[in-house]
């Protein structure tokens, strides 16, 4: 279904020739999603990877063009998506009134403020962009779990956020500054600094007034369904080692030399309650540059490259409660009080570290360290993975999700719905000093079987359910109107808050709320 | 990639845009990070390698029909393979292979390929060139002192680019193996299309017929090594020949052979060439040059959904391209200063000319060189040296369009420039590779 001429023809006066189309080929692609399989299945429709296709896809260069493409949607009331780039069922459409907004051509990194630690962005700068110009200065940022690639702008605005290096760059939700938003009916919001009428910036969030940030993401992000975020400036960090970033020999068997001051260490605390205790006490001596809790098989691949290399790791994935941990420093002295911090640690819970004894990673594990490369090693096994459920609490509570979620797996296990990695498949970490912990579940399926798809998503229902019945604390993946208005009675009705505030900011209901809420009782 | 390899391949893709970028660990500025020339400059999903991986899927589910729409953005890429480089780091699916099957898809249901590409086709089955020259020229580039030996065991396929086009190289080349008393011969009137340009559209049956013609009269020569200056050549009869047709001869691109010269001593470079140079690598000779290994092994299921193989099937993703020869041949010119641009080696930029994209989509090919160029210009080069006549002739349009200052040498015209050539000076040589 096309857009009508005369819409198509307003649309491309703002965009230009070349920057809309509403070809079936161009359409039928931006349809395609992973993981697209499980939401249909999960509404009824067929588990295939493809959501309604929109009527067209166009590719706004600016804040301006964009505000008019908004006002247009709302004139036609046609439902529009924004997307950045684009991994993941949420930048999909959930009607077919639909049209797909690709931020593509916003890709500039506007200000980098080194002295301020900040940097403001448009959607598509990547996390590798930034982070290279960034290093420039001796500094890193926080790149979401899901890899380099995909942009810290919708981390920062729109989505969860964590990542593996949170322990010392954060988390998406507590990063982000001021904001450049388009609000659903094409108003331009300007949070915090950026609002000012002298001398606009970026370097604060928040004004006098209700915070307005909460509303535009809260904990997880609405995913476009109010509205677009056309700048953000989110938080810089010291860089946590020399900058010099040296990749050598051929893709895939890179070659990297370790920066000096930088160490890792793999110790099995034998179980949860010492895990914790572990985990908790690397974070109050802030240490820390990444500081992981993976189930035995994720270790196995985050070392891993390949399917047949991963297998070669079976004694790794033997851990009962392995904890990741990478300290790095600037100077030889800082190295030095780490490392004696890290020794301390591990005499006092009587910890070993297999690396360099039982097993010795390959350099480039620590490139993939330094630029978050580690999530992408979830596809390894089955070419599929999806994080089933995720809880942000304190660690104690993510992991007693962790470890009530492993007989409901270990069922999906048995009926070969999802691949075996022992039913503990989990990834936890801390945020500020361990203040609070996030974890999730990935959990590895087939997205070409429909037996696996089907049996995932059921899967990811019922882990859904746990959480319920168990009060696990603040749920992680929490996404459209069905989830939310199941979580929302046990948690103070949030759900109705919701929904008036999307009818507050979106009283034409035309920033897609597939993945948010609809505003409709 | 068989049929089956390939209905289950297209199912595969995580959407995840790694296909639009150099190596995630590589990157190593915004400006220079991304590595797909196609969606580089249409910017729709479609135009990356997973948004045409998701074309196949499309078009396999009955979700699309073949269309000149869709035909115009699967012949919209200039097959350079970036993509599957990036892919690859850590998946094991096939962008690049995909995009050429879905091309012979479609060539087999009468879309394509593209009407330009049709007629150069019909060139080269009429001329046995895809520049509509007559064939009866094809030696117009060859001047009349160099030496040929016709009992010389060693061919130089001088390919229609070079022949025609950008005859400098091929002057250039045999004018090193002279200096070095190398003998070699060409194949004269005998000498005809690689097939290249056709195997690039999807037509594969005539390519094959090509093939079948140059391996005939090669093998009938008793040629025991064939040399090319062109990377395009080199790369088809190096990997894709030996998928069709096995051969006997060996092959070699002028920069491994120069380098071998050199090495023995056969050439002595002696004279300065005070240029500071940076070097781009062409796709055909760097990562797609890269032959397909052999892979004889078992799918062995280790539990429910997780399959290896064993042992483990080698990934092609560029590592055995000829990346270090020609370097080692910049760096040996005396009083050459070579420099690096930011994307090389197996994520080398593409000069935007191939996949028979200059002759289909002329100004998509150009603006692709002018990013290319522009890269060599901010690395301070006065001079992009390549080793491809076909790289040569985009990037050199590019230059002229842009206005660039920088010039633009093959290897050949530079290691010339370096020799020491009686009665020459390095000027006079200049001048004549001009």
């Amino acid at each position: 279904m096309v857009l009508e001429k005369e819409i198509f023809k307003e649309f491309e006066y703002v965009v230009g020739v070349g920057n809309i189309d509403d070809g079936d080929v161009i359409t039928n692609i931006y349809a395609y999603n992973w993981c697209m399989e499980i939401i249909n299945y999960m509404d009824g429709k067929d588990p295939i990877p493809f959501s309604p296709i929109p009527k067209a896809v166009v590719l706004p260069s600016s804040t301006e063009e964009l505000q008019k493409i908004i006002k247009l949607c709302n004139k036609f009331g046609i439902v529009f998506k924004a997307q950045s780039t684009g991994l993941g069922p949420w930048n999909q459409p959930s009607v077919e009134n639909s049209i797909i907004i690709d931020l593509r051509r916003m890709n500039k990194i506007v200000k980098i403020d080194e002295k301020n630690l900040y940097a403001v962005i448009e959607p598509y700068v990547s996390g590798s962009q930034l982070q290279v110009e960034i290093m420039k200065y001796g500094l890193n940022c926080h790149m979401p779990g899901a890899g380099p690639q995909v942009s810290p702008l919708a981390s920062a605005t729109s989505m969860n956020g964590p990542g593996f290096t949170s322990p010392s760059t954060g988390h998406s939700a507590r990063n982000v500054l001021a904001v450049e938003w388009i609000l659903p009916d094409g108003e331009i919001m300007k949070l915090g600094a950026y609002g000012q009428k002298n001398d606009p910036d970026f370097f604060y969030g928040d004004g006098p007034g209700p915070s307005l940030r909460g509303i535009m993401r809260g904990w997880a992000g609405t995913k476009s369904g109010l509205g677009v975020f056309t700048k953000v400036a989110v938080k810089l960090f010291p860089y946590p080692c020399n900058t010099e970033y040296k990749v050598k020999g051929y893709s895939p068997n890179y070659d990297f030399e370790i920066p000096d001051f930088m160490k890792l260490y793999v110790v099995d605390c034998g179980n949860f309650k010492k895990l914790e205790k572990v985990m908790h006490e690397v974070e109050e001596h802030e240490i820390s540059f990444m500081c992981s809790f993976l189930s035995g098989f994720a270790v196995m691949a985050i070392f891993s490259n390949s399917i047949e290399s991963l297998m070669d790791k079976i004694p790794i994935g033997q851990m009962k409660a392995p904890l990741v941990v990478i300290i790095a420093a600037r100077t030889k002295r800082e190295f030095e009080y780490k490392k004696e911090v890290m020794y301390f640690l591990l005499q006092k819970f009587k910890l070993k570290n297999i690396v360099g004894k039982i097993y010795t990673p390959k350099p480039i594990f620590y490139a993939e360290a330094l630029r978050s490369n580690l999530g992408l090693h979830g596809f390894i096994a089955t070419g599929g993975f999806q994080s089933s459920k995720g809880v942000a609490d304190t660690a104690a509570v993510c992991l007693r999700s962790t470890k009530s979620n492993i007989a409901l797996k270990q069922e999906f296990i048995k009926k070969e719905a999802i691949a075996n990695d022992f039913g503990e498949g989990t990834w936890m970490t801390s945020y500020e000093s361990g203040h609070y912990f996030h974890m999730e579940s990935p959990t590895m399926f087939d997205q070409t079987e429909e037996s696996s798809v089907k049996g995932m998503a059921e899967y990811m229902e019922k882990s859904n359910q746990l959480d319920l019945l168990k009060h696990l604390g603040a749920p992680f993946f929490v996404e459209g109107t069905r989830i939310h208005e199941m979580f929302g009675p046990h948690m103070s009705n949030y759900h109705t808050w919701l929904k008036k505030i999307k009818q507050a900011f979106d009283p034409n209901n035309i920033s897609d709320s597939g993945f948010y809420i609809s505003p409709d009782d | 990639m068989n049929e089956q390899e390939y209905k289950q391949m297209i199912k595969r893709c995580l959407r995840c845009s790694i296909c639009k970028w150099i190596p995630q660990l590589q990157i190593k500025s915004q400006k220079y990070a991304t590595i797909c020339p196609s969606v580089d400059i249409f910017n729709f999903h479609a135009y990356s390698g997973g948004g045409r991986i998701i074309i196949a899927l499309a078009l396999e589910m009955g979700r699309l029909e073949p269309s000149q729409e869709l035909t115009d953005i699967v012949y919209k890429c200039t097959e350079c393979g970036g993509c599957a480089v990036s892919c690859k780091f850590l998946n094991t699916l096939e962008p690049l292979e995909i995009i050429i099957k879905l091309r012979e898809k479609l060539v087999s249901l009468g879309y394509g390929p593209m009407p330009k590409q049709q007629q150069y086709i019909e060139s080269i089955k009429n001329k046995n060139n895809p520049y509509y020259e007559p064939h009866e020229k094809r030696l117009e580039w060859l001047p009349n002192d160099i030496k040929i030996d016709p009992d010389a065991k060693t061919l130089y396929f001088v390919g229609c680019t070079s022949a025609y086009r950008r005859k400098e190289i091929a002057i250039a080349t045999t004018r090193v193996l002279n200096a070095a008393d190398y003998p070699f011969k060409i194949l004269s009137e005998n000498e005809f299309c690689c097939g290249s340009p056709i195997l690039r559209t999807g037509d594969k049956n005539t390519f094959i017929n090509q093939l079948n013609k140059n391996i005939e009269i090669i093998e009938k020569e008793e040629i025991e090594t064939v040399v090319f200056s062109c990377a395009g050549c080199y790369d088809t009869f190096k990997v894709d020949y030996p998928l069709e047709r096995d051969y006997k001869f060996k092959i070699l691109h002028t920069t491994e052979l120069f380098n071998e010269l050199l090495d023995r001593g056969q050439l002595i470079l002696t004279k300065e060439v005070p240029l500071t140079v940076t070097y781009h690598d062409p796709c055909h000779l760097g990562r797609d040059s890269e032959p397909y290994e052999e892979w004889d092994g078992e799918v062995l299921q280790m539990m429910p959904l997780v399959s290896i193989n064993m042992p483990e099937k080698p990934k092609r993703c560029g590592k055995y391209g000829i990346y270090e020869s020609p370097r080692d041949l910049l760096n040996r010119i005396p009083g050459l200063n070579f420099i690096e641009m930011e994307r090389i080696k197996e994520y080398s930029y593409c000069c935007g000319a191939g996949g028979g994209v200059k002759s289909a989509f002329p100004e998509f090919a150009l603006e692709t060189a002018k990013a290319r160029i522009e890269e060599a210009e901010d690395t301070g080069a006065e001079i992009i040296a390549s080793a491809c006549p076909f790289c040569s002739t985009n990037l050199n349009d590019a230059i002229v369009d842009r206005g660039s200052s920088l010039r633009m040498f093959d290897i050949s015209e530079l290691i010339l420039m370096a020799l020491t050539t009686p009665n020459k000076s390095v000027k006079e040589s200049f001048k004549e590779v001009k």
